[in-house]
């Protein structure tokens, strides 16, 4: 990102509840562990992830959303690939 | 480097028994700080340290379990970085303090002839620009309080509300310079690079301060200057002729610094250049003339007198830093040296209370009170980051060393942030903006004790002969006028309520860490 990019970015008021797109990429650390699933909290919106066997809470991942609910703000999604804990 | 697999502890008494050194760490610092009014940092090292013997005798099992815990803890990555970036920033601002840069500043707002309603909110605004440019509030506040306190008085300006600019300065810096040890502190715990965070932060602070400098315009004009029986002095000519606009040339080597940390450079990178070229102007303003520095105000052998040292002294180059002094005074001396001694004490506390947060994490201290929180306080992102700017805002209010009580938060910020993958530039500034506030408004806040310190050196003072005992500013009075730092918090408890600067993990993610 660029210097300008950087001071720019985020002068808005970010709602609680951020939709996705089926097929988005995003990073994001995991919230909760279920079992086999985890559940991904972005603000208020939970993506959920039935098989991430790999991943602990506070891990950082790559996850492909695969649906997304913008009027209830859930969704589910794959894991791409597991990045690990922040050092 | 390959991380050592985690120990886990077992507390005589609970999970929670494992927070026993950090909660006797806090205890101590409000008795020491808050009830006896002792801002020593090397006292809080002395606590630390009670509280980490006590922590042992709860350990279920082997004690070299705790011992190896504690050797963990001290060598994590976020200990060394502080240490290192304490190090360089500290050599850098004393540099530029040796080589007249208040003066510098001091003569600029002389030069410009301001009156006592503007004195405040322009005293603000360089107290601002001093602070961001050497990273140091308590060092802005002592500064500030010893040379443009004086000055302000002089002009009739109110002693309170002057004195709660000057503090209020030193929290904008302390929240915004690149070499601040709170900036750094927030950004290595929540793992961001430092230039990144200075400039998501840039949209806190400059709300905040457009706040305070009107606060301090109409307080400016409306509250009166306390004592009108004063001498009034002409302070333009009375200040110009005693110091030098030729120190304001560091604004160089500070904009050098930020620059490099702008374009990525490491931080030992960065300060390094900009300690040189401070360097090279102290020597060539000395050489001149224009500045009362030289290289033994950077760098001074103090050596005992004889034979061999006054052969010494007499050397080329080598005798412009040794000089030969009577046995009672002798040592190392000079800004490189004093401005890395000075964080020594800061140094082995955060040692010692990384330490202290590992065996809170081994013990599952942490969890249990994650649990909690997560669990019955912290439901949605809004709730969680209030909490965050709440909790922050107590600690640091109880507290007296600020740097301190942010890394004893740190990592509570970065798990509850991270449940709701709140960006770690945002959880750097809801860190840290609270972290400076807090640290210079209450009487016991080691930046108001600073400035406070060197208001005291001013009765008598060779410079100030007209100042008394009874010109000092009651601590217990300033609070209401450090309107920066109400302000920073006002505008995070804004911010969490409506999202305002909110980012999340997936916006964008920040950068390696040791990057400035």
């Amino acid at each position: 990102m660029s210097r300008l990019g950087k001071l720019l970015a985020g002068w808005t008021f970010r709602t609680a509840t951020p939709t996705f797109e089926p097929g988005e990429v995003i990073t994001a650390y995991v919230s909760e562990r279920n079992g086999d699933g985890l559940t991904v909290r972005i603000g208020d919106s939970v993506i959920r992830v039935e098989d991430g066997e790999d991943a602990a809470v506070e891990d950082k991942i790559r996850l492909e959303v695969t649906s997304f609910d913008a009027a209830n703000h859930v969704g589910t999604g794959d894991v791409v690939e597991v990045l690990g804990p922040d050092v | 480097m390959p991380e050592e697999p985690d120990i886990e502890l077992s507390f005589r008494g609970g999970r929670l028994v494992s927070a026993l050194p950090i909660a006797l760490f806090i205890a101590w610092a409000i008795f020491q700080s808050g009830i006896l009014g002792i801002g020593d940092t090397t006292g809080l090292v002395a606590g630390m340290l009670t509280g980490l013997i006590a922590g042992l005798l709860f350990v279920r099992g082997d004690w070299k379990d705790y011992a190896d815990v504690i050797f963990a803890g001290m060598t994590r990555r976020v200990a060394a970085t502080a240490v290192v970036a304490w190090l360089w920033a500290g050599m850098f601002a004393e540099t530029i303090q040796v080589g007249g840069f208040v003066d510098g500043l001091v003569w600029a707002a002389t030069v410009l002839n301001v009156g006592p309603g503007l004195f405040p909110a322009v005293t603000f605004l360089l107290a601002a620009l001093l602070a961001t440019g050497i990273g140091t509030g308590y060092g802005t506040a002592i500064a500030f309080t010893s040379l443009v306190f004086p000055a302000g008085l002089l002009l009739g300006a109110n002693p309170v509300l002057l004195f709660g600019a000057i503090l209020s300065g030193a929290v904008f810096g302390d929240n915004l310079a690149p070499v601040s040890d709170t900036t750094i502190v927030s950004a290595v715990t929540q793992d961001a690079d430092i230039g990144g965070v200075v400039a998501s932060r840039v949209k806190y602070a400059v709300v905040a301060a457009a706040l305070a400098i009107a606060a301090y315009l109409v307080a400016g004009f409306g509250i009166p200057g306390v004592w009108g029986g004063m001498p009034h002095i002409d302070v333009a000519g009375e200040v110009s002729a005693s110091v030098s606009p030729w120190g304001l040339v560091h604004l160089l080597d500070i904009a050098l610094v930020i620059v490099l940390a702008v374009r990525g450079r490491h931080i030992i990178e960065a300060v390094s250049w900009g300690l040189l070229l401070a360097a090279a102007f102290n020597v060539a303003l000395g050489a001149a003339n224009l500045v009362d520095v030289s290289a033994g105000s950077m760098l001074l052998f103090s050596a005992p007198q004889n034979g061999l040292t006054q052969a010494v002294e007499a050397l080329p180059l080598v005798g412009a830093v040794v000089e030969t002094v009577p046995a009672g005074q002798v040592g190392v001396g000079g800004s490189v040296y004093s401005g890395a001694a000075g964080f020594f004490p800061l140094i082995v506390l955060t040692l010692l209370l990384v330490a202290g947060a590992e065996i809170m994490r081994a013990g599952g201290g942490f969890d249990a009170i994650q649990e909690l929180v997560i669990d019955r306080v912290a439901t949605t992102v809004r709730r969680a980051e209030t909490t965050m700017v709440v909790g922050t805002a107590l600690v640091n209010a109880t507290v007296t060393i600020n740097t301190a009580a942010e890394i004893a938060i740190a990592p509570y910020i970065a798990t509850l942030g991270k449940r709701f993958n709140i960006n770690g530039y945002r959880r750097a500034n809801i860190l840290d903006a609270n972290t400076s506030a807090l640290g210079y408004i209450f009487p016991w806040g080691g930046g108001l004790l600073a400035g406070y310190g060197a208001m005291q050196g001013l009765v008598g003072g060779e410079a100030t002969p007209w100042f008394t005992a009874e010109m000092l500013v009651n601590p217990a009075s300033v609070f209401p006028y450090v309107f920066h730092g109400w302000f920073l918090v006002a505008v995070f408890l804004f911010a969490a309520w409506t999202g305002y600067g909110r980012e999340y993990v997936s916006d964008r993610t920040s950068e390696e860490v040791s990057r400035v």
